[in-house]
């Protein structure tokens, strides 16, 4: 029965703000990350123990890839409401695809990181300073996947999602917008870890997973709901 | 030998697959004199969402200011009073001369609308190419280090990811003129775009208010 996988895809939203900030809180990402300011004594504390941090972020990039799922589940979507030429569908999986990776590779390369917490601290400050950057800014993926997804639902005419998701999509588009801000400040908010950057973008993300996640369930009981009475009827 | 495919229902419709049953529509029945939201329900989501997001720059930046009232006075009074003040009239004019679009629209008077909008449209781009010379004014003076002065931090952040609110709302502005030309009665993007646009105005107010007056007082 597809409507079980269909629904797991949906958990899968939910699951990855779940699972990656779990991963995040056990390495010590959360609830207060490294900034652009940090000290080398602290960047090099944070990866000392390295056991703990490299196990946290194997599961927050573990976590982190559960948004496959999700992208696979909004393209089935995509397809459905653009019909014959599904283009906004390939756009949101194509760059649904490459924001999975832009968020896997910066952990990835964190837990390189802690690999060698005893090697020259000016290295790991650098290496540190790489991921976080690679973790913030690459926003151009995210705005198109959530552009498409919005306007793939605004110009839905069976309404096959409510509209206010599209909408939400937008908005999430806007809220990214600052990230580029932490490549030309060191500290204050429009830093990689300030209430701008860090912050606004974490938020913005959980709140598209989450809400995706749930609509997207809703949905599909809808729709299971609707072919088991409409097998009654025949 | 031709291919029959199309009663494979198991197909994507792009694949040739049977359209999706079209009686699945969810689309909320309207009585006759209910009240109705301006553009659609959904809209405000975005609408009062974006606003949420430059009342948080608003309240950081009236934080950050506590610290250093004096300083922010020095780096405000920089700033050419004059310009913002023009571009706050013009975009109050801009968002009158929406509004006098959107009811000529509805009434027929696609010819006023079209006016209204070709109005509309020169305010924002004038409102653009003003803001682009206060930028290269604050730039010029060497006074401004948007990266260190915690005003100019705000000033280009607050001002920029306004202007591009401004760019977007030309582009609806543009594609609305595409609905006139068709001779198409008020939209739903229409009156989106409406919203949208004053939503973009009652925004410089605020900014207009905090950076040019609060700030520099």
């Amino acid at each position: 029965m597809s409507t079980r996988v269909l629904l797991l895809c949906a958990w899968s939203g939910p699951a990855t703000v779940i699972v990656a900030t779990i991963g995040f809180l056990i390495a010590g990402v959360l609830p207060f990350p490294l900034g652009p300011n940090s000290s080398v004594t602290e960047v090099v504390g944070f990866y000392s123990d390295s056991t703990r941090v490299a196990a946290g972020l194997v599961i927050a990039g573990l976590g982190v890839c559960l948004v496959f799922p999700l992208i696979a589940l909004i393209g089935v979507y995509l397809v459905r409401m653009e019909g014959r030429t599904p283009i906004l569908a390939f756009v949101q999986l194509i760059t649904g695809a490459a924001t999975g990776v832009v968020l896997l590779v910066p952990l990835l390369l964190m837990t390189a990181i802690s690999f060698r917490p005893d090697r020259s601290p000016e290295l790991t400050m650098t290496l540190n300073d790489i991921s976080w950057l690679l973790f913030i800014t690459p926003i151009g993926p995210f705005m198109i996947q959530n552009i498409a997804i919005g306007t793939a639902i605004l110009r839905d005419q069976r309404g096959l999602l409510p509209r206010w998701v599209g909408y939400v999509n937008y908005w999430v588009a806007f809220l990214f917008v600052p990230d580029v801000l932490a490549f030309f400040f060191h500290s204050g908010p429009f830093a990689w870890r300030g209430i701008f950057v860090f912050w606004l973008a974490f938020v913005a993300y959980a709140a598209f997973l989450v809400v995706m996640g749930f609509t997207l369930r809703r949905a599909i009981l809808d729709e299971s709901k609707l072919d088991a009475s409409e097998a009654v009827a025949v | 030998m031709t291919l029959d495919i199309s009663a494979d229902a198991d197909l994507p419709e792009f694949l040739g697959g049977a359209p999706a049953d079209s009686q699945r529509v969810r689309r909320p029945e309207r009585a006759a004199g209910e009240r109705r939201t301006p553009g659609e329900p959904g809209l405000w989501v975005f609408i009062l969402g974006d606003m949420s997001m430059f009342g948080a720059f608003f309240v950081v930046l009236l934080w950050q200011r506590r610290a250093a009232p004096a300083q922010f006075a020095v780096s405000a009074q920089e700033l050419l009073r004059p310009i913002g003040l023009v571009n706050t009239a013009v975009l109050l004019l801009s968002s009158y001369l929406v509004v006098s679009a959107l009811w000529a629209q509805r009434s027929g008077g696609m010819r006023r609308a079209t006016l209204s909008l070709v109005g509309a449209l020169a305010c924002g781009l004038g409102f653009g190419v003003l803001k682009v010379v206060e930028y290269l004014h604050v730039l010029g003076n060497g006074r401004a280090a948007p990266a260190t002065d915690t005003f100019y931090t705000f000033y280009f952040v607050m001002t920029g990811v306004h202007l591009l609110h401004v760019l977007i709302g030309v582009v609806l502005l543009v594609a609305w003129m595409g609905v006139l030309r068709k001779g198409r009665a008020v939209t739903r993007f229409v009156e989106g775009s409406a919203v949208y646009w004053h939503m973009v105005d009652l925004l410089w107010v605020v900014i207009f208010t905090l950076l040019y007056l609060v700030c520099a007082a």
